[in-house]
């Protein structure tokens, strides 16, 4: 379970984000949406305690973020370059993360395994490092780093830039996969209404850094966002 | 703030070397007494030259970094080259030359052979200090950071430097004609206007030619170079890290350069401990000393501990986004920081040739090093880090580098001194070296409180760097 109470995040005069109250149960998948600058990855980024909220707080798991680092064990997360070490190859990278959070080489086997239709033979064993990648395949590491280490909740912003359209499919079929049979809970963001509808089971709409949807219905999500997005 | 305070230290060097030539008569006079002054600074012409080749090595700018975001343009590719070659042409080092022979020129060649002499002596000077800037911009991108280009340079080096020391043959002899020529005649003044000429069209053409990314592009690592130290692996997850630095090291420009000049400043001891200036004959220790100690068996953690977390602006977020990912991240930068000090010792040990009184000095400042100014230098390099850009040259490369980092210089010069001072002047020497080490004992009994100061100030300031980093502030 994730809770955020009254978050609000300031910069001098501005308000860039004002969620009063939102909760997401553990195992479900949760799109977040709505036009640039909404505020969708400065929530992430303070949910992952990157930046500093204004007021508020975020709990996941009964942990609050700024107060102490336990939540980290089980989260991972994927929302930019920075998250990366880019100038290993990704087989380094896996390695390093491996021995960070202490799994058998094994293990590490069978986690990319997973991987391996996603990374269409253009990721491992590849003498290149991970900066030289192209944007898709740059992706598909941090996303298959995020999701190393058996985490409950996972963090992925904008997963499907950049991806061809058959990573695009594959990458969906991961995700359910993934949350079906490990019961882990998603947080995405998207610009992607055709892929986010279909994966999430609850959408919601960030709009000036305010909640002003939140729908939980199939059959209603794609028209409302249709209506909303087309203005 | 940093490029104001750039622009003044290069007005301050020119300033400098105008002064330089405006006594440049005086000073030959004093060296050369009896001699024909001209001739005389004619047959030096070429080392000044082969120098002028080092330094524009080491810092001339490629102009085509900027190229890709020009290349798309609506312009031809000719006139990109000409525009972005006649801008790397406008730069202070093309007036060094000037600043240094026109005041001779005038003083000196002008009454003894006229104007006309003076202006095809000094034009044929300047000429050929042109033409090195052509060639050192093709030179450059040709053997660009590879191997091959460095032991050109050190060829050249050791040429010019070892030929007429141990009198293989005479380089002066190859240009001192010219130049005796260039004051009678307009001959060599004509030619190297051609030379001039031709040089530049070599250099545009080679551009030209190559102004695809993929040829131009500044590195391309086509093999991944740089292994794990198995060493380090011992020391668990901050081990490990550790070698994911030694990995950023090996792999990036300007932390390369930063490791060779480390290596470098190694030798930074002969300078010193060979000057007669230093030595003294009671065996004591000139209290120098001190400060080269410092330097030798500290200079890796002084420079690339100045810009401690810049290094990993690139990937910030990935350590706080591990559990204890940042402690084990400066623990590791512990680790390698006082690896690197031990060999630097160890590399420094032969010096005890010099007198056994250096060893000590050794001794007592890499305990001080490892023990005391590791942690100085990390809390101060804390203050406000900059992002910056790791695969860009290091020299006269100010990325990251803001006040903090100009500034830490005074204390880490001081500190040593302070403690070294007062028991060197109340006492002696030794007493001096035995309170530098006994303080470097004491930091290195406390390691785990004093470094735990400088991962919790890391903590405090996580957002204001995290954001910084992404260039968000």
């Amino acid at each position: 379970m994730i809770t955020v109470t009254n978050l609000k995040k300031q910069y001098k005069e501005a308000v860039v984000l004002d969620v009063e109250s939102l909760e997401i149960p553990k195992g479900e998948c949760f799109g977040l949406v709505g036009n640039n600058g909404a505020g969708k990855t400065t929530l992430f980024r303070i949910m992952l305690d990157l930046v500093r909220p204004t007021s508020g707080e975020v709990s996941l798991e009964g942990h609050v973020v700024n107060q102490g680092e336990e939540w980290k064990k089980f989260t991972g997360a994927y929302l930019d370059e920075h998250m990366l070490l880019s100038y290993l190859t990704p087989d380094e990278y896996f390695e390093t993360l491996r021995k960070i959070h202490g799994l058998s080489e094994a293990d590490l086997q069978v986690h990319l395994e997973k991987f391996a239709e996603l990374f269409n033979d253009e990721v491992r064993g590849k003498k290149k490092y991970i900066r030289d990648l192209s944007k898709g395949n740059l992706k598909k590491v941090g996303i298959a780093a995020a999701l190393l280490g058996n985490p409950e909740v996972v963090f992925l912003d904008e997963p499907f830039e950049n991806l061809d359209p058959s990573s695009q499919i594959r990458l969906k079929k991961l995700i359910s996969k993934e949350k079906d049979e490990f019961k882990r809970t998603f947080l995405i963001s998207s610009h992607d209404l055709n892929h986010v509808t279909e994966i999430c089971d609850r959408i919601v709409l960030l709009e000036k850094g305010k909640i002003i949807r939140d729908l939980s219905e199939k059959s209603e999500m794609m028209r409302e966002l249709e209506a909303y997005f087309v203005g | 703030m940093t490029n104001i305070f750039l622009g003044f230290i290069i007005l301050l060097l020119l300033s400098y070397l105008l002064l330089a030539g405006l006594f440049l008569g005086r000073i030959i006079e004093n060296f050369a007494e009896g001699q024909d002054p001209i001739a005389f600074l004619n047959s030096f012409l070429i080392f000044y030259f082969l120098t002028e080749f080092l330094y524009r090595y080491f810092i001339q700018n490629l102009p085509v970094v900027d190229l890709e975001s020009l290349l798309h343009l609506p312009v031809g590719k000719r006139k990109i080259m000409h525009l972005l070659l006649i801008r790397s042409f406008i730069s202070p080092l093309n007036i060094i030359a000037l600043l240094i022979f026109l005041p001779f020129s005038i003083q000196s060649i002008a009454p003894e052979f006229g104007s006309m002499g003076a202006l095809g002596w000094i034009g044929s000077l300047v000429l050929t200090s042109w033409i090195l800037h052509w060639f050192m911009l093709w030179f450059k991108q040709r053997f660009e950071d590879s191997t091959l280009g460095l032991i050109i340079v050190m060829a050249v080096l050791v040429l010019g430097g070892g030929s007429t020391y141990l009198g293989w043959y005479n380089l002066d002899e190859l240009t001192q004609p010219i130049f005796d020529l260039a004051v009678n005649s307009i001959l060599p003044l004509a030619v190297l206007s051609l030379v001039f000429v031709g040089s530049y069209w070599l250099c545009f053409r080679y551009h030209v030619d190559n102004a695809y990314l993929e040829d131009l592009s500044s590195d391309n690592d086509s093999q991944v170079r740089g292994q794990s130290i198995g060493f380090l692996s011992r020391f668990g997850l901050a081990g490990e890290l550790a070698n994911v630095e030694w990995k950023l090291i090996v792999r990036h420009k300007k932390s390369r350069t930063y490791l060779m000049l480390s290596a470098f400043f190694l030798l930074y001891g002969l300078i010193f401990y060979t000057n007669p200036a230093y030595a003294s004959e009671d065996g004591g220790i000139s209290f120098i000393f001190v400060f080269v100690g410092v330097f030798i068996t500290g200079i890796f953690m002084i420079q690339y501990g100045q810009l401690f977390l810049s290094w990993n602006s690139g990937s910030f977020d990935f350590y706080l986004n591990r559990k204890d990912g940042v402690e084990q991240l400066v623990r590791g930068k512990y680790l390698l920081f006082i690896s690197i000090s031990v060999i630097c010792f160890l590399a420094s040990v032969p010096y005890v040739y010099f007198g056994w009184q250096i060893l000590l000095v050794h001794i007592a400042t890499f305990l001080f090093n490892i023990g005391v100014l590791i942690h100085v230098i990390i809390y101060l390099a804390l203050w406000k880090p900059k992002p910056m850009d790791l695969n860009k040259g290091a020299m006269f490369n100010y990325e990251g580098v803001g006040a903090a980092q100009w500034l830490m210089v005074i204390p880490m010069m001081i500190l040593p001194y302070v403690i070294y001072l007062p028991f060197a002047l109340l006492i002696n020497d030794f007493a001096g070296l035995a309170a530098l080490a006994i303080f470097g004992l004491f930091g290195i009994l406390f390691y785990k409180k004093l470094s735990a100061l400088n991962i919790r100030r890391v903590y405090q300031n996580k957002y204001e760097i995290s954001s910084s980093f992404r260039q968000e502030l």
